[in-house]
């Protein structure tokens, strides 16, 4: 899929919310499946609460991950979020 | 090896206001006078979360039938689980929807019997596909998820389009087609509702070509009949390894069936703590590891995948729990799952549909 604009505002999906897990850690469940976060994941997921935009996500994860390359940074906050909007648990409003 | 229960099945009650013919409650049910008051449950989903578990299945029987359903997400929530309500919909009126959305609902799964009214009702032996039309719309407008489960076999799969364009007008989020699993009521029926070898191929490609077309949109989940498979499901994820059921009455079980296997005896919620249940009782113990197994499964590489299959299966068909399932293509039984094939391939079966019954009409028992 092509990238969706830097305006566009993701959202964790309804019935999808992220959890802490005593033995698993931060885990995203959803309808009859769960998905455990590792990484920037549970930050990433933390900042889709339908306040930020793509571009605030992307600009937020840089700025956190500055050693990084900024480059790579963008192109893994894209290829996550595009994993969970396929597996329906993230829209982009 | 240490086990962590992620999922548990709460059968809050067996009352139902439908008496559909593949009914996964077992055959004798339990009467409303033993179910587990509110107070247990709540108790009982604290333990649960304080052992792992992570997701909350509220059903039944009809979970609605008991007049604190609101109270039972409330406490599902309130102890970190994420709560699904699996429903018929039966007498859910808006108010009601409301306070169980504000209650903490997460995702609620209904149950459609088919895509034509007339053939619907016929399996749920009572009128409800109108009343479930009328509800899917307002469940849509609340902020939760919304996954349609419909339980297929030889008598509606003609009609998978119709019923995955019912699903698509509806705009659910994740469409379920679950083949009926022959154990309890289906399998009193199981020569009426078993697919043909040809039914299961095509559903293959329609859902293929569904899947296709609808990504991003919704999602389907297929569970095709185990009995035309080459290796055994890996049922419950293995036997106490994942999953766990507790019954109306606090009985906690490895799976639906596994009261037909002779020589366990199950535990209760009222007597022995959940923890316990999972990590000592006798039951829970029986069927983990391999030490029980026999051949051909001792020795097959697949047994970390699919756990010997089913032992409720391996003992309705063989008499044995400890054998491999008998849908196993290595299993020296299969044959007799060949038998019931043949037998539905030849013949069109006339007899009467075995109606699932509701518990307020038989006795008491534990």
């Amino acid at each position: 899929m092509t990238d969706p604009a830097p305006t566009r505002i993701p959202r964790l999906a309804a019935g999808c919310r992220m959890t802490q897990s005593t033995d698993l850690g931060p885990v995203l469940l959803l309808p009859e499946s769960m998905l455990r976060l590792t990484g920037p994941g549970p930050r990433i997921v933390e900042l889709c609460d339908g306040s930020h935009t793509l571009g605030d996500v992307i600009t937020s994860l840089q700025s956190e991950f500055s050693d990084a390359d900024p480059a790579m940074v963008q192109r893994e906050v894209l290829a996550f979020l595009a994993s969970l909007n396929e597996r329906r648990a993230l829209d982009f409003v | 090896m240490t086990f962590v229960p992620r999922a548990l099945i709460a059968e809050v009650t067996h009352r139902c206001p439908l008496r559909c013919v593949y009914c996964s409650n077992p055959l004798e049910m339990r009467s409303r006078s033993g179910e587990l008051s509110t107070t247990e449950w709540q108790r009982v989903f604290g333990e649960a979360a304080a052992l792992g578990v992570l997701q909350l299945h509220l059903t039944g029987g009809e979970p609605l039938a008991r007049p604190d359903t609101e109270q039972l997400v409330k406490a599902g929530r309130a102890a970190g689980l994420y709560v699904n309500l699996i429903t018929s919909g039966i007498g859910l009126a808006e108010a009601r929807l409301e306070a169980l959305v504000t209650a903490g609902l997460d995702h609620v799964q209904l149950s459609f019997q088919d895509a034509e009214q007339a053939q619907a009702d016929e399996i749920a032996g009572t009128r409800a596909h109108a009343a479930k039309l009328e509800l899917a719309q307002r469940i849509r407008k609340h902020r939760i998820a919304f996954t349609m489960n419909l339980v297929v076999h030889r008598q509606n799969l003609g009609r998978l389009p119709q019923m995955i364009a019912l699903a698509e007008e509806l705009q659910v989020d994740k469409l379920e087609i679950a083949n009926v699993q022959y154990y309890g009521w289906a399998f009193e029926n199981r020569g009426r509702l078993l697919p043909t070898r040809e039914q299961v191929q095509e559903t293959i490609a329609i859902v293929d070509a569904a899947r296709e077309r609808l990504k991003g949109r919704m999602r389907i989940d297929c569970v095709l009949p185990d009995y035309y498979a080459r290796f055994p499901k890996p049922c419950m994820g293995g036997w106490g390894q994942g999953l766990m059921l507790i019954d109306p009455a606090g009985v906690v079980l490895p799976c639906h069936a596994a009261r037909i296997i002779p020589g366990l005896s199950f535990d209760d919620v009222r007597s022995k703590t959940l923890r316990w249940i999972w990590e000592e009782s006798s039951s829970f113990q029986r069927f983990r590891g391999d030490e029980w197994m026999q051949e051909p499964c001792r020795s097959c590489e697949r047994k970390t995948r699919d756990f010997g299959g089913c032992r409720c299966q391996a003992m309705m068909y063989t008499g044995d729990p400890d054998a491999t399932d008998p849908v196993c293509s290595l299993s020296p039984k299969r044959g007799l799952i060949d038998a019931v094939i043949a037998d539905v391939a030849a013949t069109t079966s006339d007899a009467k549909w075995v109606y699932r019954i509701n518990p307020s009409n038989v006795p008491a028992s534990r």
